[in-house]
């Protein structure tokens, strides 16, 4: 119960921020890729750099173990991301 | 308190402002729930239980067996609550309508409905099967990978612009820029 409820706080906070970033409408998305938007580039940058210095912070202080660190598999992500890249933008989410 | 309201009910963020809403609720997932936010899995994830309940082939294959769990996961509620949150946020400021195709597509590529859904939707399957091979998608590994400084994340940011450039000069064509 108590990760259900986390769960739908987090994902709660997490579509309040995609949609108040602009980041569910299709213009967004599809602009991104045509550099006349750099919305989502901002977005996932700025979201990037404080989740890195909060991830790392509470790190070091001893409270946060990084025990998900997702694996490198070199071919997998590229072609993955690649594949991935064809998909977002025909469908724009 | 009647600034917060105000924002709060703002239309548009700046991306920088959603963006540390974005990073905190990251932190926050890691700090309480021990938990990366993902978004494609939680389709998978429900994709193999559906599947599963029509084929024994699928319900004991590998992928599903080890990789991914046909059941309704953490993720699941997470998506789950993505929706409810995104919805308010639009509520609050008015702008939660139904529109069956986004004005930019239409301006770009005519005003069919049953071709901007069928593209969507076959977008979709790319994008879920790229995530699939990949370890994750926007969310669960470009965001949440880099921002743990794995490599991972930013080899799938790398790739993911790439082809979506090129993918989008093909589809835009002269209206490129």
């Amino acid at each position: 119960m108590e990760g259900i409820l986390w769960a739908l706080i987090l994902g709660f906070g997490f579509g309040w921020a995609l949609q108040k970033g602009g980041l569910t409408q299709y213009a967004t998305i599809s602009n991104v890729f045509r550099f006349k938007d750099l919305t989502v580039l901002k977005f996932m940058m700025t979201g990037l750099c404080v989740g890195m210095v909060g991830v790392y912070g509470l790190n070091w202080l001893g409270v946060l173990e990084m025990t998900k660190v997702n694996e490198t598999y070199l071919a997998g992500n590229l072609i993955g991301g690649i594949i991935f890249g064809v998909g977002m933008a025909v469908a724009g989410f | 308190m009647n600034w917060l309201i105000e924002q709060l009910k703002k239309p548009r963020w700046s991306p920088y402002s959603a963006g540390v809403l974005l990073g905190l609720v990251y932190v926050l997932g890691l700090l309480f729930a021990d938990q990366l936010l993902g978004a494609s899995g939680s389709f998978e994830n429900l994709a193999g239980l559906i599947a599963g309940a029509f084929s024994s082939k699928v319900a004991e294959s590998m992928y599903f067996k080890y990789i991914m769990p046909a059941a309704i996961t953490w993720q699941v509620i997470l998506m789950i609550g993505v929706f409810l949150g995104a919805m308010v946020a639009a509520a609050s400021s008015g702008q939660l309508k139904w529109k069956s195709i986004p004005d930019h597509w239409k301006e770009n590529h005519g005003s069919s409905v049953w071709k901007r859904w069928v593209l969507a939707f076959l977008g979709g399957i790319i994008l879920e099967y790229g995530a699939g091979i990949a370890g994750g998608c926007t969310s669960g590994l470009a965001i949440a990978g880099s921002l743990q400084l794995a490599p991972a994340g930013f080899l799938f940011i790398a790739g993911l612009f790439a082809s979506g450039i090129l993918t989008s000069l093909i589809m835009f064509r002269g209206r490129w820029r």
